[in-house]
């Protein structure tokens, strides 16, 4: 029996993962060549399953109100939809290329309007932005999402929404590759070659020699050609997710020579590496989400009843009046909540 | 000359215009009578000088208290001349009576021995009579004139002599006058007492009006009792030494400017030393007969050594410089004082100042020339008493501040170490993050506790030396003033179970936190909304609110109408956007008041629009089982409103309901938002990894039987097939041949039965 139960559950979430992220790329023969647990780890199906089973255990009492087969219906759905983030805790964010583009793309919806706003903020600001979705997003990957956008001595400036948004979304989705990246960076400016591919002894001549002030323009950073070499290197045995490395050469080939975070920002502004990432719409439409804006418009209108009513109340005398009034209000207002619910909102990320 | 002095004399009379006025109608106090006294004396030029100067000095000191001795109805209504009678007799009078006969007339140089010859003069209304007595004879010495008399003259003032206005630059030489009792040489220009060692019975000496520099030429004098040196120029209290029986010594109006060799004055009943130049009082000792002591118009800024003199009743110390109670002290401690001065000082214009004499000097009858009823005693201790308490109170008082202070000082310095060392802990964070991003962040800050042992201890230590080295061992400060209640440090907040009373948790509209982190508030916000019910602003300095997401938190509570931040301390407030998060997430609040700012309904509806989607979003695309995990107990109830009214099953049986329909009052979509302190979520994130562990072990098995199952599966089904052909390809062997076959199915069925 439970044998059975085990095997019903595993092949529900798999058709949900196949679903949502593999997509149609994913060919059944190149499934069958793996074995069916490796593959459904490396599909991350087993995290999902993993974290299904840890929720319900979190809330056992009360999902055995409504039914353990209604939360896991809901908890898949929520999967594809990308709702599953909100709130979580970072390892679970982070835990897999899905889970990162969600959280990037509840983030860019939530707060949208404080980038439509025009406010510019500082990274302590954004950080706690995070912290509303994620309370324990640590500080570190925002202070390197904002290097990317400031100079190393202006982390207090302030950034506008999109370009940290872009530049977060570069560091926060491919932090693992950009790690080796940084590392084989630092190991060719040191002159030593990361992949043992021979390195012309006159570009790494002119790293060892630090760049003289006069030339720092010329000399800063290292050869496009020989860092786009070593990246092809790296995209092909890494493991995490990487940039297209079409993208990546594309990046690389039209400059000579770049600096780490010079390459960054030509990732973060990449139009193409937005769209293969799939979280974000493009720069262009980084304000734009009508179906929001309408829901937003909504809301402001209601909390402005919604205040009116209360200052109508405040006159009002005594205390139960007030909490009778709450009362009766109280389920009018949730179905306008709910009837927003239904609002398709799918999208497919692309891996 | 003379008509030149008259006119400095009213000159003085309109500088004292209340006193002189005074003096002739005694007890009106009407501007206008005055006023008319005071032209009576101007248009007299002729009426003796010296009598209105005595008028006028005999005035002050009549006003300043001696009652008993001219009695104020008969003047009132006199004339100028009628009061110079008046006066006049009343000196006679005086001389008759006792001990007091002098005291009435404070610095008057008029004196009685001389009655009859006042009378005289006034009646001659001449300003002197200088032809009529005496012959001033050139003598045959140079410089000074010899004095001859008549025979009748001597008879008739045998113990006496009038020298008044002779213009005499020098004292004459007196011949053949050696029983001379009373001498008197007012109004002329003497520069020097001489020639008159030889009156050795000379009582009573007047050189009233003269320019005499220094006391000189009197040590022969021994019997001399009465000498009057006021209007001179005299700069020192100096050659009294022989004059052991002196009664009265009348200094003023001169240059004086310390008291000094007159110690030896035992017999010594009035002391005037009005209009000198004294800065204060001191060294009287050895003065035991002073009854009257007249201190007028100097500038005194203290007075010492009173109370060593048994005998003084009257003091008269008007316009002066005393501003403090503290610089007479001593007078306090003089028992025989009953009459005192003080107008015309700093001290008089306080409002203070006449209880706090009374109080202080019950010996007391007359202050500043009023009576001291039994009412005003009374009064004046009550007032003291008051004031006593007061002090009492106020020192209570800024000993409680100082000890507040001190205790917030050492509470800051508490909060200073503490806050050094989470940022150091905070660091030491950073930097394990960055070694290992993807750890868990619990895992990781127990890895740095234990990885900076030393280091951690160290600090303690230090905050522990710091601490010694404090006086004062408080570690928090818990105070109510009015509708504040105040809390610095963390060990304050235990305060909130201590049992208020109901008037003072009524009274309380304002709580304000210092030095103490906001996470410790955030356990205590449930207790707070018990125990103070009616607590609507709160302030918040040095708390360590950083983050956004910590306002959540104050969501739970039961209203806030107004909401403070201090900067200091809480870097949330450098934000752009806080208010509105604040507004946004306490809009169920309907907040009137942020940091002391006004809330307008355009901040209400930019808050909604910067966070408005962020509500929308966690309320209503959050699976269900995460809105029940997130929202907690406390919020279970309200969840099932929304349950409820969403027509699903109910999520857990309600028993008490006064919470969720608070609760409801809250913009249920905000909810989802909230705070749980740090140590709580590293718990909570813990908790969850242990969870995690058994989870993945759990799939892991499942997935692995699963994954068995299906390859068994997928095994059977290839198999399947050949087996199937492989039974049917049996069974058609077997019933190939017909017969056989039946045979051996019937000889079954035998078998069987």
């Amino acid at each position: 029996m439970a044998t059975e139960g085990a095997g019903n559950l595993a092949s529900g979430s798999w058709r949900v993962e196949l679903g949502s992220c593999a997509g149609q790329r994913m060919l059944s023969s190149e499934r069958l060549a793996l074995p069916d647990y490796e593959y459904l780890a490396q599909r991350h199906v087993l995290t999902y399953m993993e974290d299904a089973v840890c929720q319900l255990l979190e809330n056992k009492e009360d999902i055995s109100q409504y039914g353990i087969a209604r939360f896991f219906t809901e908890y898949f759905n929520s999967v594809c939809q990308g709702t599953h983030i909100l709130f979580r805790e970072f390892s679970f964010i982070q835990a897999t290329p899905h889970n990162r583009a969600s959280f990037l793309r509840a983030f860019w919806r939530c707060f949208r309007t404080v980038g439509k706003n025009g406010d510019l903020l500082t990274m302590k600001e954004y950080h706690c932005l995070l912290q509303l979705l994620c309370p324990d997003f640590p500080l570190e990957l925002t202070q390197k999402a904002a290097r990317i956008v400031l100079m190393d001595d202006a982390m207090d400036c302030l950034m506008s929404f999109s370009d940290f948004l872009l530049a977060f979304q570069i560091q926060f989705y491919y932090s693992e590759f950009l790690e080796s990246v940084a590392a084989i960076y630092q190991d060719l400016l040191s002159g030593k070659n990361p992949n043992a591919v021979i390195v012309p002894t006159s570009s790494s001549g002119q790293h060892r020699q630090r760049p003289t002030l006069g030339e720092a323009g010329m000399l800063e950073g290292v050869e496009a050609s020989l860092f786009s070499q070593c990246l092809e290197n790296l995209c092909d045995r890494h493991k995490y997710s990487c940039p297209p490395l079409a993208l990546v050469k594309e990046v690389l080939s039209n400059v000579q020579r770049l600096t780490f975070y010079g390459f960054l920002v030509a990732l973060s502004k990449h139009h193409g590496i937005n769209q293969a990432l799939g979280a974000l719409p493009d720069k262009g439409d980084l304000m734009h989400d009508p179906a929001m804006d309408e829901e937003l418009e909504r809301l402001v209108v209601r909390s402005r009843l919604h205040r009116t009513s209360r200052q109508h109340r405040a006159e009002e005398p005594g205390a139960f009046g007030f909490q009778r009034r709450d009362k009766l209000e109280a389920p009018e207002r949730v179905p306008s909540a709910s009837a927003t619910t239904p609002y398709p909102y799918r999208w497919e990320p692309r891996e | 000359m003379i008509p030149g002095k008259y006119r400095s004399v009213s000159g003085r009379a309109t500088n004292n215009v209340n006193c002189g006025l005074h003096l002739v109608i005694q007890t009106s106090s009407l501007p206008e009578k005055n006023k008319v006294e005071f032209k009576l004396h101007k248009e007299t030029p002729s009426f003796p000088g010296r009598l209105l100067q005595h008028d006028l000095e005999r005035n002050y000191s009549s006003r300043q208290g001696d009652g008993r001795v001219i009695s104020p109805s008969p003047r009132n209504k006199s004339s100028c001349i009628s009061s110079t009678t008046n006066v006049t007799e009343l000196c006679g009078l005086e001389m008759k009576t006792t001990t007091s006969s002098f005291s009435a007339f404070g610095d008057s140089s008029i004196q009685t021995p001389s009655k009859s010859r006042i009378r005289q003069g006034c009646h001659s209304a001449g300003p002197n009579v200088s032809g009529e007595h005496i012959n001033l004879v050139s003598s045959s010495m140079p410089s000074f004139p010899i004095l001859q008399r008549s025979s009748e003259e001597k008879i008739l003032y045998s113990d006496r002599l009038t020298l008044e206005r002779q213009k005499l630059t020098v004292c004459p030489i007196i011949d053949g006058e050696e029983h001379l009792r009373l001498l008197n040489f007012q109004h002329n220009f003497i520069t020097r007492i001489q020639n008159i060692s030889n009156l050795q019975k000379l009582i009573f000496l007047d050189l009233y009006d003269n320019q005499i520099e220094e006391i000189s030429g009197l040590c022969t004098l021994r019997s001399l009792r009465v000498l009057l040196l006021g209007k001179n120029r005299i700069k020192k209290i100096s050659n009294l030494e022989n004059l052991k029986s002196l009664d009265v010594l009348d200094l003023h109006g001169n240059q004086i400017t310390t008291i000094e060799n007159v110690n030896h004055l035992c017999d010594l009943r009035v002391l005037n030393l009005a209009r000198n130049l004294l800065s204060h009082v001191d060294n009287l000792n050895g003065l035991d007969s002073l009854t009257e002591l007249n201190l007028r118009h100097n500038q005194i800024t203290f007075v010492r050594d009173v109370d060593n003199l048994p005998s003084l009743q009257r003091l008269f110390l008007s316009f002066n410089n005393i501003s403090t109670f503290e610089s007479v002290c001593c007078l306090a401690d003089s028992t025989s004082l009953s009459d005192i001065t003080f107008d015309g000082n700093p001290i008089a214009q306080e409002s203070w100042y006449r209880h706090t004499v009374l109080q202080n000097m019950m010996q007391l009858r007359q202050l500043d020339m009023k009576r001291i009823t039994e009412e005003e005693r009374r009064m004046a201790s009550v007032i003291a008493k008051k004031e006593e308490e007061k002090k009492r109170e106020s020192h209570k008082q800024s000993l409680l501040k100082e000890k507040k202070r001190l205790t917030i000082n050492n509470v800051a310095r508490k909060w200073d170490l503490q806050q050094q060392r989470v940022t150091n802990i905070a660091t030491n964070q950073d930097g394990k993050d960055s070694d290992s991003p993807s750890q868990d962040p619990c895992q990781v800050d127990g890895s740095t506790i234990s990885a900076f042992p030393e280091e951690t201890g160290s600090l303690d230590s230090g905050l522990s030396n710091a601490l010694q080295g404090l006086s004062v061992t408080d570690t928090y400060l818990v105070e109510v003033d009015g509708d504040t209640l105040s809390l610095y440090g963390s060990g304050a907040l235990e305060s909130l179970d201590r049992n208020w009373s109901v008037q003072t948790a009524g009274m309380v509209t304002t709580v304000s936190f210092t030095f103490i982190e906001f996470d410790e508030i955030v356990q205590v916000l449930p207790k707070l909304k018990i125990k103070f019910p009616n607590s609507l602003h709160l302030k918040f300095k040095e708390t360590n609110l950083v983050m956004l997401q910590q306002f959540n938190a104050l969501a739970q509570l039961r209203r806030i109408d107004q909401l403070t931040v201090d900067p200091q301390g809480n870097p949330v407030v450098s934000f752009t956007l806080w208010k509105y998060y604040v507004l946004f997430r306490l809009s169920h609040f309907s907040m009137q008041k942020i940091n002391g700012t006004e809330v307008t309904q355009n901040d209400m509806i930019m808050a909604e629009r910067l966070f408005g989607i962020l509500a929308h979003v966690a309320s209503s695309e959050l699976p269900q089982y995460r809105l029940i995990s997130i929202l907690g107990d406390a919020r279970k109830k309200q969840f099932r409103y929304l349950l409820e009214s969403k027509g699903k099953k109910p999520g857990i049986v309600n028993e008490e309901n006064n919470d969720s329909k608070r609760l409801a009052g809250e913009n249920t979509n905000r909810a989802t938002l909230n705070y749980t302190t740090r140590d709580f979520y590293n718990e909570k994130l813990e908790e969850i990894k242990e969870k995690k562990k058994f989870c993945k072990t759990y799939i892991e098995d499942l997935v692995k039987e699963a994954t068995e199952i299906n390859m068994k599966n997928e095994a059977l089904q290839k198999l399947w097939p050949q087996m199937f052909i492989e039974l049917v390809r049996d069974a058609v062997i077997e019933i190939r041949n017909k017969n056989s076959y039946m045979k051996l199915c019937l000889q079954k069925i035998t078998d069987q039965k």
